[in-house]
């Protein structure tokens, strides 16, 4: 099982582990405690905000003609664009630092076990489950292995290569001498044409909102269909499998 | 021994091989072969384009609106003219109109380029064949102020002016550094200029020089920069506002303002500078009347400057249309740029492939797919090419021919034309010009007459910039201000499938640009250049191009220093990275 | 001038730079060409005695428009530059010697100015077909060009033909151009990109090294920091239009006539790094921008291959078809959108079938 993998880094996450596998037994898993619960919402804001501001920036905004000329909307649309922006790192730092202290299922979505051959047994019965050919979902507590390849490849990798390549677009113009530039213009040795960042961090939009679309349609069917409580989890912190 | 080409040019390829290459002093790479009699007489001459870009090919697939924009990187010095022409195909193929304005701005903007290019052409290209630097250090200042000022009114003219530059000329040649002066044929037995001439005229070499930067800025207020200006297909990108908010930044009274004062420098340094020294050089050498060529015989003009937008009619042209052949001036043919029997390009002498290199295509079936193969009896080794083989392929430059004809196109052209049909802005000019030199009417037909209708030219189309300024004026007061057409501009808008043709006198002459388009994207396109027509090797047949013509039966006095040879070819302002694209 | 000639040390002497600066710039150039700490005074000799910067100019595939652009300056005045600055002593478009001669002075510059004299590159060479689509004395440009390049100094490309291999390097490249660096790996390069780069940067380049004695500072890509550090749109007269939102829509509309910022129109100037609105062109007088059209981002590196000039979003076209970023993002987002709906109504229709057979069984509920 997935779930039973060593995961001790230190004795405390061994503890959390073993506790986890009774609470397995109780069916009952305390899954999200309430720091990952309030970086979970936080971070679908600012990424609401930031899909949204984004999409104006590459598109422009309507014509704003007639309209006074002291009119500042797309600076303000670029502002709240940044402002998301810096929320979404700073919870991405955060949920890095949960990774950490965290128990083991505050790790999954920052690697996939592609070595393990039960990675790949799971992954194929949650196919099939899915797919409405098995008859029972196995259990999983965290992820399924499906909803893992999606939070990995999907959500972590795509917001860290959002927040490398937007905190590079932002360089631009804060300048050479920024911090900005110092930490992320190596981006732009890959790709000298600063417009290929542009291309690349917007169809990053479209990625986090595919993924977004399913994460979302996934949760409501967990919930309908396997009877988790996996939307409560998200609410309450607690997993509960019925029946 | 020899033969005959069907053009009537005798070639012999006996006596000794002389190669010029690089070519200097124009634009791109050239190469240049001619066989000498024991006379140095040129007896045969091959020319050679050594550069290939494949632009037509880069062109497939992409938006008809960005064509202007790749082809106009064809060639910086004739910056703009491909990109008024690539406009013009597109708008040709899917039927878009310009505005009145945008017409006036086009015209402005493509006359700009003329006078440039053609002064620039003149002192920096083409003066080092005929004035010898080295001689004005031995000019007397004084008699070189007395003959400025016997020819011009223009006001450097001073003693003291010259005796300044002769100081700096000095200084620079004794430090033995020569700069762009070094290794030159300085002289040469062909250098006839007497030392104050020469002081006269490397004066002007540096004011033009100076100047030049002036007459773009015209290309600056309309097209943004220069070179290679801003263009727009259904008109121009500028936008016109005199009298309300924001007009700061449009084409506003004070850009007018500028546009209008640099017309009246650039008329006043033509008819000043230019064309007095164009006569005084002419008159020293007027018994130099080698390098007619095709001149003569056949040339051709597609005519261009609409006076009113939309209609490129020879009428309603104010450049000459039409083509000559066999020097037969009572008789100027009409152009047809759809008709496939009309331009067709062949290639059996230059380094592409066609399914059949014995017929010739028309450009909306033109076909641009390189081969470079030497000919069987070429000297040297791939990479080192010592002498090319004329009887096999030996340039990256096309054929083209009119009805088969190889034909001589460019500012002489234009000229004969205007003349043969008796246009008085063309043929009174050069009546003057002809009877101050006191040379007959077929004097035009050589070097000399290549180079004096340029500057004719220039003056011209000076004054056709004022013409087309006021009317822009005119139409702004008459409260038209618009200046582009955006009913076609999305791509929903067009017709799955087209094809149309785009056409523009170039400072080197007849330019065309023939596109298919097919699902809103480029399915072919086709440049047929100037420098293609000037520089063309042989076709099929054997017809030789404008430039080989040209140096048939060239004495040289010094076969080892090409002074004879780079006179001519520079009397045709070559520009090779236009004629191969 | 001096006596009879002004060399190089008088030249930077009389800008003000100090006997120490001079030797470090020799020091300093010996380095970059590899050569022991020997070479450093023979350097400095060489350029105390000897007068002004040899400048040798070479065209590979190109379109002229850098020269055209370079005689363009204003200040210093081109003929200034060459008779009293640098030493043009080769350069096909002006130079007055031709053939043998001409290729002569490469010969004798080699040996001459060993390690002394600047290469201006204007194009690139094309390296398909042996180099053969661009010959030159009969022989490949690319062989000519790393020849000079051996013995040279430092190495300028200008434009975005030498830096990146501009138009006949886009797609399908057929001849095989190549920008400089890909060529020559072991000279400082400075990159001026631009098509063509504007004059006055182009003499301000030249200029630099002749009153400074020293190579200018280079960014990440290699461009001049000092003229390439900025965005087109950091300094763009239009941009409280931008960030008002305040966009011309279409041609010659009336956001046009008023000057408002030309990003729908495709206007690249936010990712575009060149000195075009704050230098501007031909002695100041305008700039595409200020003229009405976009910046194109003709100093970019592939700027021909992002799409049409015209759209905002680029051309993606790894994906077989040419669609832009959001194209292809509605497009993945409809497709998953489907996938969804399409799995809800079959769970739907399972649920509903099940009820139907009255085989009541949950699996959950077993
Ligand atoms: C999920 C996260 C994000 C999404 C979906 C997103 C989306 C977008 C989109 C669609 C664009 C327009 C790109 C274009 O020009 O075509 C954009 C631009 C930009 N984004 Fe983001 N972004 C995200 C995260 C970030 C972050 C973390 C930063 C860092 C501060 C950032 C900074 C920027 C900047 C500077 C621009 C360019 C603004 C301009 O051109 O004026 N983005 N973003
Ligand atoms: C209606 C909106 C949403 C609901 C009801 C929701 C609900 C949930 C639930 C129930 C989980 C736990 C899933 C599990 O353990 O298998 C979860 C996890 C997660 N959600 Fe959402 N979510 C929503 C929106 C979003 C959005 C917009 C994003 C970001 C694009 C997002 C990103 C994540 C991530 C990354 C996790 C994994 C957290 C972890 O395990 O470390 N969610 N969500
Ligand atoms: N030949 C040619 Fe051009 C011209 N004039 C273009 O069409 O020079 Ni570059
Ligand atoms: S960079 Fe552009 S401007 Fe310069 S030569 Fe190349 S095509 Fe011409
Ligand atoms: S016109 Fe271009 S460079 Fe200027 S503000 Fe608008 S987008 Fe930026
Ligand atoms: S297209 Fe080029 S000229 Fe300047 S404004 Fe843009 S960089
Ligand atoms: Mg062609």
């Amino acid at each position: 099982m997935l779930d039973k993998m060593p995961q001790g880094v230190t004795t405390r996450i061994d503890n959390d582990a073993a506790r986890r596998d009774r609470s397995v037994e109780h069916d009952v898993v305390d899954l999200y405690e309430a720091p990952m619960w309030l970086w979970h919402w936080v971070n679908a804001a600012a990424i609401l905000v930031l899909g949204v501001t984004g999409y104006f920036i590459g598109t422009g905004t309507a014509a704003m003609l007639g309209q006074p000329s002291n009119s500042l909307v797309f600076r303000y649309i670029r502002f709240v664009h940044f402002s998301a922006g810096y929320v979404l790192t700073v919870g991405f730092l955060l949920r890095i630092y949960l990774a950490l202290v965290g128990n083991s299922h505050a790790r999954q979505i920052f690697y996939v076990p592609l070595w393990r051959r039960c990675f790949w047994s799971e992954l194929w019965h949650a196919l099939r489950w899915y797919a409405f050919l098995a008859a029972k979902p196995e259990k999983h507590v965290g992820h399924n292995p499906l909803a893992l390849l999606a939070m990995f490849f999907m959500f972590t990798l795509t917001s860290a290569f959002m927040i490398v390549t937007g905190f590079a677009l932002y360089a631009q113009g804060s300048g050479n001498d920024s911090w900005q530039y110092q930490l992320f213009g190596w981006v732009f040795a890959i790709w000298p044409n600063s417009q290929d960042v542009h291309t690349w961090h917007h169809l990053g939009l479209w990625v986090i909102v595919c993924f977004a679309l399913v994460h979302i349609y996934a949760v409501i069917w967990e919930a309908v269909v396997s009877r988790r409580s996996i939307r409560s989890s998200m609410i309450s912190g607690e997993r509960e499998f019925r029946g | 021994m020899g033969v005959k080409t069907p053009n009537g040019f005798k070639l012999d390829g006996a006596g000794k091989r002389v190669v010029v290459d690089p070519l200097t002093r124009i634009e791109g790479h050239l190469r240049v072969e001619v066989n000498l009699d024991s006379d140095n007489v040129i007896r045969n001459a091959v020319s050679s384009g050594t550069m290939w870009r494949g632009i037509e090919t880069i062109l497939r697939g992409r938006d008809p609106r960005d064509a202007w924009a790749f082809t106009e990187r064809i060639c910086g010095v004739c910056t703009g003219t491909h990109a008024l022409t690539s406009v013009r195909a597109v708008e040709n193929a899917l039927g878009i109109t310009i505005p009145e304005n945008a017409n006036s701005i086009r015209n402005i903007m493509q006359l700009c380029l003329q006078v440039h290019d053609h002064l620039v052409h003149f002192y920096h290209l083409h003066a080092l064949d005929w004035v010898d630097v080295v001689s004005a250090l031995k000019a007397d200042p004084k008699a070189t102020s007395r003959l400025a000022q016997s020819i011009s009114s223009w006001p450097l003219s001073s003693p003291g002016y010259f005796k300044d530059l002769q100081i700096r000329l000095t200084k620079f040649f004794d430090s033995g550094q020569l700069g762009p002066f070094k290794n030159a044929y300085w002289g040469h037995p062909a250098y006839k200029l007497a030392p104050e001439s020469n002081l006269m005229a490397v004066a002007h070499y540096l004011e033009a020089l100076d100047f030049q930067k002036e007459i773009v800025k015209i290309h600056a207020v309309y097209g943004g920069k220069n070179p290679h200006p801003n263009w727009l297909v259904g008109g121009v990108p500028c936008a016109i506002n005199v009298d309300g908010t924001g007009a700061v930044g449009a084409i506003n009274m004070e850009r007018l303002n500028l546009v209008s004062s640099i017309i009246d420098r650039s008329i006043e340094f033509v008819e000043k500078v230019y064309l007095p020294d164009v006569a005084a050089i002419g008159s020293v050498y007027k018994d130099w009347l080698h390098g007619g060529g095709l001149s003569a015989k056949s040339v051709m003009s597609y005519g261009d400057i609409p006076e009113t937008a939309n209609d490129y009619s020879a009428a309603n042209l104010k450049l000459p249309r039409g083509v000559i052949l066999d020097g037969n001036l009572n008789e100027v043919l009409p152009i047809d740029h759809g008709d496939s029997e009309q331009i067709q390009e062949f290639v059996a002498h230059s380094w592409y492939k066609y399914p059949d290199e014995s017929s010739g295509l028309h450009p909306w079936d033109g076909v641009t797919e390189p081969n470079f193969q030497l000919g069987a009896n070429f000297k040297g080794a791939k990479t080192d090419i010592r002498e090319l083989d004329e009887g096999g392929k030996y340039s990256w430059i096309k054929a083209p021919r009119w009805r088969g004809n190889a034909v001589e196109v460019g500012p002489l052209a234009r000229y004969i034309i205007g003349y043969a049909q008796g246009k008085a802005e063309f043929a009174d000019p050069t009546d003057r010009l002809l009877k101050t030199l006191d040379l007959p009417v077929t004097a035009l037909f050589s070097t000399l007459g290549r180079t004096a209708a340029r500057a004719l030219e220039c003056q011209w189309a000076a004054h056709q910039m004022r013409y087309f300024q006021e009317k822009l004026v005119a139409h702004i007061k008459a409260g038209d201000t618009s200046t582009a057409n955006t009913t076609k501009w999305k791509p929903e808008s067009w017709p799955r499938e087209a094809k149309g043709y785009g056409f523009t006198e170039a400072p080197r002459g007849a330019l065309g640009h023939w596109i298919k388009v097919k699902d809103t994207k480029i399915d072919n396109y086709q440049c047929v250049v100037p420098t293609t027509w000037n520089g063309s090797p042989r076709d099929p047949k054997g017809n030789i191009g404008a430039f080989e013509a040209a140096l048939i039966d060239t004495p040289m006095a010094d076969p080892e220093r090409p002074l004879e040879i780079l006179r001519t070819i520079h009397s045709f302002d070559p520009c090779l990275a236009c004629s191969t694209h | 001038m001096g006596a009879a000639t002004e060399t190089f040390y008088n030249v930077i002497r009389r800008q003000g730079i100090t006997r120490r600066s001079f030797l470090k710039f020799c020091g300093l150039t010996a380095v970059s060409l590899g050569l022991g700490p020997l070479a450093a005074s023979h350097i400095a000799n060489a350029l105390e005695t000897k007068p002004r910067l040899p400048v040798i100019w070479m065209h590979g595939l190109e379109c002229t428009c850098c020269s055209e652009s370079f005689i363009r300056s204003a200040h210093p005045l081109v003929k200034d530059a060459v008779l009293s600055m640098i030493s043009l002593d080769y350069d096909d478009t002006i130079m007055a010697a031709a053939g043998h001669q001409a290729e002569a002075i490469l010969e004798e510059t080699r040996v001459k100015y060993k390690g002394q004299y600047v290469l201006a590159v204007e194009g690139n060479p094309p390296l398909n077909e042996d180099g053969m689509f661009c010959i030159d004395g009969g022989k490949p440009f690319v062989e000519k060009l790393r020849s000079m390049a051996d013995d040279c100094m430092a190495i300028i490309a200008w434009g975005t033909c030498a830096s990146w291999g501009c138009v006949q390097a886009a797609k399908p490249n057929p001849t095989g151009a190549t920008p400089i660096d890909k060529v020559i790996t072991n000279k400082p390069i400075i990159k001026v990109p631009g098509c063509p780069p504007i004059a006055e940067v182009m003499t301000g380049v030249v200029t630099f090294i002749t009153t400074f004695g020293k190579l200018p500072e280079l960014d990440r890509q290699g461009r001049p920091k000092m003229f390439y550090s900025q965005r087109i749109h950091d300094k763009c007269y239009r941009r409280p239009h931008f960030d008002a939102g305040q966009f011309v829509e279409e041609w010659d509309d009336e956001g046009a006539r008023k000057g408002y910022c030309l990003y729908k129109m495709g206007c690249k100037g936010p990712t575009t790094y060149n000195a075009c609105s704050t230098v501007r062109w031909n002695g100041g007088i305008s700039f595409p921008i200020q003229s009405g059209h976009g910046c194109f981002a003709c100093p970019e590196d592939g700027f021909w291959d992002r799409g049409s000039a015209y759209d905002h979003l680029t051309t993606i076209k790894q994906f077989g078809i040419e669609k832009t970023a959001d194209q292809i993002g509605m497009a993945a987002a409809g497709a998953v959108g489907l996938s969804v709906a399409a799995h809800a109504v079959v769970t739907a229709a399972k649920r509903l079938t099940r009820k139907g057979d009255g085989a009541a069984q949950d699996n959950h509920r077993g």
